[in-house]
């Protein structure tokens, strides 16, 4: 994959570079300014973006503003945004404009490589990596319908606006992939969603739900 | 002989000088007697100051209801002298002898109390005087004799008709010299004595804010000694921690490899707790939703995480720092009061700049009800703003919801 990063701590940029060098990626241009993201983005056409939120020179949120406008010009360019501190805010801005390719971690998440690489991977496909503390953010604002819901359901739907597949949601339940299946008809049985094929749209449906 | 007359000396001398003290009987008794009444008097009035407070409510209700009349009359408004106050009663009614607003409502209550009847009697009779003292050369004769006068006594038709139009002229010159006059000289009265007088109110300002700058100190003093508390036992200790395992990591890598990934797995595990910590850490000094959005953005970004919808105003432009986290808090912990307790549907905030104020209004239509007391975060709402010198305003009617209304100085 051609990557572009954007992020002005020194050490955690040279890790990152090493990291995704290291898994055979090709990171074609890292910027440590907020100004300098957008046209970095719209030059280089990456294949997937890793966006630090507060950028100099203002240290607000010139990266999610930048990874916003990229995407407006090149819709589903691929963007996984990093911060300390996670908003449900941000989450709903970025998903505003479609949540194909969109990934928001915090940034601690870096320390669990297997699950980074792989959150990364399914933004590049296409696929939705949100950040487990933005989905319990979310969860807590939708909190009256989701009462209805078994903690076991509650669970896989978490799990699922992570925007994680069957397979995964399995293994980190210790459950059998025929019971998350099970799980998730229920789950949208209740909440009144219409059950769609398992995979991306699937993810949609409920983000949006929580998103409403 | 020198010596017999020495000694006589000496005894008239003691002789004399028993007297004096004897004399001084004649006040040390009453003094005496004197020194229980007064010690009753210093203790009444001590053990009385914590009442003070409460007592002189209606001093003020009245003097308030007499600044509106008069600033009508003047045409111009007569500011309250009052400061609200966060200190004890006690030091309250001690703030409230030693200031003069005090002295001055109670000079005035005096004053106004005699002068003020004698005035509206004088203004009613002198109308209904006119009248009567004109008649008079009609039936003057027909009254018992020597019973009316005008100036003089009424005994003869000459004086009968001169002296009452004398009078009558009189009683015009009062009504229509002198009863606006006294209007106007009422009214300029209170005023002197109610508004608050520049030297007063700065003594009064300086009072105020020699103690809120105390509690400000104070709640200062108690956010550094939390913030020191959550690093030193939380983050330090969890990367000291942190540094042990990778120590032993690195001591048993050549030999048990094993051994040692587990204590790196463990060690990542512990910054990952270790940076959780940190953020509730900073969220709890300063929000970074506020340096990103500023004032706006973030009550916008409070309200949409709450379960029921909120209705958000808030002025653009930006205060310092410290009173707008100090908004932030507020607004955060009035949105979860009204989601835990209120059973509200739905509320509004309200962010106002007013010159050098920021007005801040949580409302919801919940159940109502809500007081300080209850273990709610009304307190800590209260000692947060009070630390500000600013004011809070709580109004929760049983079943008709609640109302917070704060106001913070943004002095600029």
């Amino acid at each position: 994959m051609r990557i572009v990063i954007a992020e002005d701590n020194v050490l955690l940029r040279e890790g990152l570079v090493l990291l995704l060098n290291s898994e055979g990626h090709e990171v074609v241009a890292v910027v440590g300014d907020g100004p300098e993201v957008l046209p970095a983005l719209l030059e280089h056409r990456p294949d997937a973006a890793v966006l630090d939120v507060r950028l100099p020179p203002g240290f607000r949120d010139e990266g999610l503003r930048a990874a916003i406008q990229a995407r407006k010009a090149l819709p589903g360019l691929p963007v996984l945004v990093l911060s300390q501190y996670v908003e449900e805010t941000y989450a709903a801005e970025l998903l505003a404009g479609g949540a194909e390719g969109v990934g928001y971690l915090l940034k601690d998440r870096v320390s669990r490589v297997d699950e980074f690489l792989d959150a990364l991977g399914r933004v590049a496909g296409g696929g939705t990596a949100l950040d487990p503390e933005v989905v319990s953010q979310l969860m807590t604002s939708r909190r009256d319908p989701l009462q209805e819901l078994t903690p076991r359901e509650r669970e896989v739907l978490g799990l699922m606006a992570q925007g994680l597949d069957n397979t995964t949601i399995a293994t980190t339940l210790v459950i059998t992939e025929r019971s998350v299946s099970k799980h998730i008809g229920a789950v949208f049985a209740k909440l009144g969603l219409p059950p769609t094929d398992s995979g991306h749209r699937r993810v949609l449906a409920v983000l949006a739900y929580l998103n409403s | 002989m020198s010596h017999d007359t020495r000694l006589k000396k000496v005894l008239r001398r003691s002789a004399n000088a028993t007297g004096d003290l004897v004399s001084g009987l004649r006040t040390a008794l009453p003094a005496m007697l004197g020194l229980a009444p007064l010690v009753a008097v210093l203790v009444l009035l001590f053990a009385t100051l914590p009442w003070l407070p409460q007592a002189v409510k209606p001093l003020r209700r009245l003097a308030n209801a007499e600044r509106q009349r008069a600033g009508r009359i003047l045409g111009r408004e007569i500011p309250e002298p009052y400061r609200p106050s966060h200190a004890s009663e006690l030091q309250q009614g001690i703030m409230m002898v030693r200031t003069p607003t005090f002295w001055r409502d109670a000079a005035w209550m005096v004053v106004h109390g005699f002068t003020g009847l004698v005035a509206a009697v004088l203004a009613v009779g002198v109308w209904a005087g006119i009248p009567f003292t004109l008649s008079l050369p009609l039936w003057w004769w027909a009254a018992p004799e020597g019973s009316q006068a005008a100036f003089i006594t009424l005994d003869s038709w000459p004086k009968a008709l001169t002296m009452p139009f004398v009078q009558g002229a009189f009683y015009v010159f009062i009504l229509v010299w002198l009863v606006p006059r006294l209007a106007r000289w009422q009214a300029r009265f209170a005023e002197l004595m109610l508004r608050p007088a520049s030297r007063t109110s700065l003594a009064e300002r300086v009072e105020q804010l020699t103690e809120t700058r105390a509690e400000a100190l104070e709640a200062h003093g108690a956010e550094l000694r939390r913030i020191e508390r959550d690093l030193h036992d939380g983050t330090q200790a969890q990367l000291v921690a942190v540094a042990l395992r990778l120590g032993l990591a690195d001591r048993r890598f050549d030999t048990d490899p094993e051994a040692a990934r587990t204590l790196f797995l463990d060690a990542r595990d512990g910054i990952e707790e270790a940076l959780t910590q940190l953020r509730t850490v900073i969220r709890g000094i300063y929000p970074p939703i506020l340096s990103d959005r500023g004032l706006a953005g973030a009550v916008r970004a409070l309200a949409a995480g709450q379960p029921i919808p909120i209705e958000t105003e808030v002025d653009e432009g930006r205060v310092p720092a410290a009173v707008e986290a100090a908004a932030y808090f507020v607004v955060a912990e009035a949105l979860t009061n009204v989601a835990r307790h209120s059973g509200a549907a739905r509320a509004s905030v309200t962010v106002r700049r007013d010159r050098d104020r920021l007005l801040i209004t949580v409302r919801d239509d919940g159940k109502g009800g809500a007081d300080d007391g209850r273990g709610s975060g009304l307190a800590g709402i209260r000692r947060r703003v009070a630390a500000f010198d600013g004011a809070t305003r709580l109004d929760s009617p049983d079943g008709e919801g609640t109302t917070l209304e704060v106001e913070l100085p943004c002095g600029s």
